[in-house]
């Protein structure tokens, strides 16, 4: 194996095992060889995304082109539950607020930053300890889907990775808005 | 300034809150000189929090009785860096897990303050006036726009610099400064020179403001498409073209042009030839500061440009948008249903990269061994155990009995080893008689004779032992 093929094939396996990130060492040899490494992926129907000025690249399942059959499905979808949903989407909002605050560097929050951006909108307990417990579950499950990230030596504090922008993003928020809206109605009409 | 507005910077302008501050000495002593003497930048945490340990252990030696400073150097970090008191930036870089702090400009001011307090034996006023009459020449000149006048005025300048040509060649001492004119004129330079340095924090700052007034313009557009696309493109050169971008621009590029370079090098080093000006070491490096300054400002500066071109990018501005309009109607159902049991509806996405798991890669089934746990031991029974037999280990030499064998057999002759075995008697037992079966050497042949058999008797330790063996023929070659 020369070289190139190396650094092609080390790309693609590091665009399977997640999101890769400008920080990391794979991102250059992954730019250079962005064509040989979208030829692989497209013919089992994924797409490279790359993002150069944000800096992170990812796999995505190419649409269908019109009267085409979908081929199977490479990419897993998840269904997040509410309470795990409601947290991403709120961190979604924190990142455009950083962002339109013109701060530098990486947004960062910390276990008391999240519960506060989230208790409003959780059922009124006097169990603090279980509302505490929900909100480290969600925040465990958007570490393992990449969203969040502990700071190396820091307990309770996460970095919000800039990857939640092209996830999350005006057509699944407004895909939730919709869903979301349907059942607050449907659950008025029952009463 | 009315009594209401110093008022107001009393109460809330961060420098003076820092002179007002019950460490204040602690506070401008050490972060002056971490970020203002010594010149650092943006600093990962741990590289302050070493250094201001260190400052709190010998301001707590001098008097070990009653430290004066009892909380850990983190603690007081992260209070100067609060908002409440916001003497520090906190930030956390790209790529990098660590807080950074950096001094901000109120830092700066405070401490220089303190500085000019100092009283100063001789204030030199005459090199002022000379680079205030110097700055009036340059704005008259560069606003004239008659190039008659403009010619005039370098005329005259010519002739000014003939006639002092001539001055010299008459008298070679003319136009030499005494030493208090340049004392004077170093004086100014020195403090200039520090000035400027403590400048590009507030440039640097000037510069985040100058973004964060973009972004927030850009933010709250409620215009028309036409006028938000005007708006982004003026915001896209407002930094470079403002006031401020364009001084430091400026001056960026005379720093770093060679000519400029070498021209303050040579001039620096001239200075401190001048022995009776005394000149601070550190003055003779200034400009490479001033680089080092300037290239941190100069790298702010990018990357504000950077990220504020991609936000005003028209398609980013638009999502951006779209998805706090979105996160607003969420958190407005999300509310509504807040009292109820959650809704099992949730956002559905796909996964960030392929899950691949080899199915050989994972043990099926692995046997662990049964582990048995048996404390009840039978006590052991005392036994004499003769130890010495380990010291004793016997090796048996074989180049030793090579040659026996060539002290006892001549060339080409043979011999029995039962016959070899009684002229030396077998000193190490069963191992000396292998270790002759066993010889390899050149000039040794070792042969069995199965047909025959053999029985050599030997001592070993002490008790006699008889060998039955085939016949061992020994011959040399």
């Amino acid at each position: 194996m020369n070289p190139d093929e190396r650094a092609v094939a080390t790309s693609a396996i590091r665009l399977m095992q997640g999101v890769v990130y400008q920080e990391s060492d794979a991102w250059e040899d992954l730019l250079r060889h962005r064509g040989a490494v979208r030829d692989h992926f497209a013919v089992i129907g994924l797409d490279v995304v790359i993002d150069d000025d944000e800096g992170y690249a990812y796999l995505r399942t190419t649409e269908p082109e019109d009267g085409d059959e979908p081929l199977p499905r490479v990419i897993r979808r998840r269904a997040l539950t509410y309470a795990d949903s409601l947290l991403l989407v709120l961190l979604r909002k924190r990142m455009v607020e950083f962002e339109s605050a013109g701060d530098q560097g990486q947004l960062v929050l910390t276990q008391d930053e999240i519960l506060e951006m989230i208790r409003l909108f959780l059922a009124h307990s006097t169990d603090e300890a279980r509302v505490l417990k929900q909100v480290d579950t969600s925040v465990n499950r958007l570490v393992s889907m990449g969203f969040l990230r502990q700071l190396r030596g820091r307990r309770d504090t996460w970095e919000v990775r800039r990857i939640l922008k092209a996830f999350v993003d005006g057509q699944t928020l407004s895909d939730f808005s919709a869903k979301l809206a349907e059942y607050a109605n449907g659950g008025a009409d029952d009463e | 300034m009315d009594y209401a507005a110093i008022d107001a910077l009393r109460e809330r302008h961060p420098a003076w809150r820092m002179l007002r501050a019950t460490h204040a000495p602690l506070l401008l002593s050490f972060l002056g000189r971490f970020f203002v003497d010594e010149g650092h930048g943006a600093s990962p945490e741990g590289e302050i929090i070493d250094a201001l340990d260190d400052e709190l252990y010998m301001r707590n030696g001098e008097d070990p009785e009653n430290p004066r400073f009892k909380r850990a150097a983190a603690d007081y970090l992260t209070e100067w860096a609060s908002t409440d008191s916001g003497f520090l930036r906190r930030f956390y870089p790209l790529g990098t897990d660590e807080i950074h702090y950096d001094a901000t400009p109120a830092l700066e001011k405070a401490y220089s303050w303190v500085q000019s307090l100092h009283a100063r034996p001789f204030v030199g006023t005459e090199s002022r006036l000379q680079t205030a009459i110097e700055l009036l020449r340059q704005i008259a000149q560069g606003t004239e726009v008659d190039p008659e006048i403009r010619l005039a005025e370098l005329q005259r300048r010519k002739q000014e610099i003939e006639r002092e040509i001539e001055q010299i060649e008459a008298d070679p001492e003319a136009g030499l400064l005494d030493i208090t004119a340049v004392r004077d004129r170093y004086q100014q330079f020195s403090s200039t020179a520090r000035e400027l340095l403590a400048d590009f924090r507030e440039v640097e700052e000037n510069f985040r403001a100058l973004d964060r007034s973009a972004r927030e313009r850009i933010a709250t557009w409620k215009g028309s498409k036409g006028d938000l696309l005007e708006e982004l493109v003026s915001g896209r050169s407002r930094i470079d073209s403002s006031d401020q971008g364009r001084s430091f621009q400026a001056f960026y590029d005379m720093l770093l042009s060679s000519s400029g370079q070498e021209e303050l090098s040579a001039l620096l080093e001239r200075l401190t030839t001048i022995d009776e000006l005394k000149a601070d070491r550190s003055i003779r490096t200034v400009h490479h500061g001033w680089a080092e300054a300037a290239e941190r400002t100069q790298l702010t500066v990018r990357q504000i440009s950077e990220q504020l071109r991609r936000f005003t990018d028209d398609q980013i501005w638009l999502e951006n948008r779209r998805v706090l309009d979105l996160v607003r109607e969420i958190e407005g159902t999300a509310l509504e249903l807040r009292t109820g049991a959650p809704p099992e509806c949730g956002l559905e996405l796909e996964q960030a990269g392929v899950d691949v798991s080899l199915p050989t890669e994972r043990p099926l089934h692995s046997v662990r061994p049964a582990s048995e746990v048996d404390s009840l031991l039978p006590p052991a029974e005392q036994e004499d155990v003769d130890t010495s037999v380990l010291a004793d280990q016997v090796i048996v030499d074989p180049a030793r009995l090579a040659a026996r064998l060539r002290n006892l057999v001549p060339e080409r002759g043979t011999a029995l080893l039962e016959d070899v075995v009684t002229m030396y008697p077998v000193e190490h037992g069963a191992a000396e008689l292998v270790g002759y079966l066993a010889l390899d050497t050149d000039d040794i042949e070792v042969t069995t004779d199965e047909q025959e058999e053999t029985v050599i008797e030997y001592d070993e330790a002490g008790r006699s032992m008889r060998a039955r063996m085939p016949r061992v023929v020994v011959r040399r070659r």
